[in-house]
């Protein structure tokens, strides 16, 4: 059935837009323009995240830290090879699909854990950076309970991600 | 998180530092090419969908909704959050970002702790309720996933799961917040 969503998705955009008249080429264009600026934006970003990344592995550091943390990884479900992804993932949105490139390449895209990193991208934000840019123009400096919340929340979404990865 | 590596990488390997600096960025060089590749297609197709007004017809299906959770009074802020969600709905990131920083500044009463509405924003985006994970399919695709697609319905079915938990444990810690606050 997945097969099927993205190609009828497109049918329907594409002939729904030409029913109300708007010109799809156009406009298709229009938005495909935004495409280089956004990419040349955020390339410093993934770069330096990557050279972090890069330089955190060959020392060693990651190794020892998954070493300790896989006891609370292997509790809750979740691939200790994705350790780096779900801790840097509420920070830096273009660091993480940094980190998703570098697993789909390491593990295949196809694998139990490169679906698992899919589904764990895909179902969860970068919540530091969105509050912040929310809040920014307001004059609000306590935030109560909306960080805990939404950390809780993205934790138990990586659980339910790595368990319905390996059933579904 | 560099000084520390750096440090550790002195004493075990000071030779290969450069070479794994320079690896990195022309391997991040790449992954930027792959992804201006998967933006070019789905910024295109997104355009569309908010130029047909598709995008506005998912915010007037949310209003009711958007209505019973935040309980506001401003019919303007409800909209904007409205759209704003629904914008997130579709991937359209850039586009809902301004719309929640304007409903933030409409519901700021000058006060410097957060409304319950406000938190209830912040909560519902970090979960992120995103039908289609764009850049994600975009980039297995790009790795050579034989079916990319495959992941829509399990990043479905916990998205909406988190954003449940989100409205549900948002208005859980309201009252208890409440509570202690009289």
């Amino acid at each position: 059935m997945s097969l099927y969503i993205l190609p009828l998705l497109f049918l329907f955009i594409f002939v729904y837009s030409h029913f109300k008249k708007v010109s799809t080429y156009d406009t298709f264009i229009q938005g495909a323009k935004k495409s280089i600026p956004l990419v040349i934006d955020i390339f410093p970003y993934i770069a330096a995240i990557m050279i972090a990344v890069a330089l955190l592995r060959s020392s060693g550091i990651t190794a020892l830290l998954a070493q300790w943390s896989s006891p609370v990884f292997n509790f809750l479900g979740i691939p200790s090879q994705l350790i780096e992804l779900v801790l840097l993932r509420p920070f830096t949105g273009s660091g993480s699909y940094a980190l998703l490139s570098d697993v789909l390449a390491l593990y295949g895209p196809d694998s139990y854990i490169s679906r698992c990193a899919c589904v764990i991208l895909g179902c969860s934000e970068t919540i530091f950076y969105v509050t912040t840019i929310y809040m920014s123009q307001t004059k609000v400096k306590k935030l109560l309970y909306a960080i805990p919340v939404a950390l809780i929340c993205s934790t138990i979404g990586s659980i339910l991600a790595c368990l319905l990865c390996r059933i579904m | 998180m560099i000084v520390f590596s750096l440090c550790f990488l002195l004493v075990s390997s000071p030779e290969s530092v450069l070479s794994q600096m320079l690896s990195a960025s022309s391997q991040a060089l790449a992954l930027s090419a792959e992804l201006c590749g998967v933006y070019v297609v789905w910024l295109g197709i997104l355009e569309l969908v908010e130029a047909s007004g598709l995008s506005q017809k998912l915010a007037k299906l949310l209003h009711p909704v958007i209505k019973k959770i935040f309980n506001l009074k401003d019919q303007q802020t409800e909209e904007l959050i409205a759209m704003n969600i629904s914008a997130n709905m579709l991937g359209l990131g850039n586009a809902s970002t301004p719309l929640a920083i304007k409903a933030m500044k409409r519901m700021d009463s000058g006060s410097p702790v957060a409304s319950p509405a406000m938190i209830m924003l912040i909560v519902i985006n970090a979960s992120s309720i995103q039908l289609l994970p764009t850049t994600v399919i975009g980039l297995r695709q790009a790795a050579g996933s034989t079916c990319a697609a495959d992941i829509i319905l399990p990043t479905l079915i916990t998205t909406i799961c988190t954003t449940l938990l989100a409205i549900v444990l948002g208005k859980l810690c309201q009252k208890i917040f409440k509570r202690r606050f009289k």
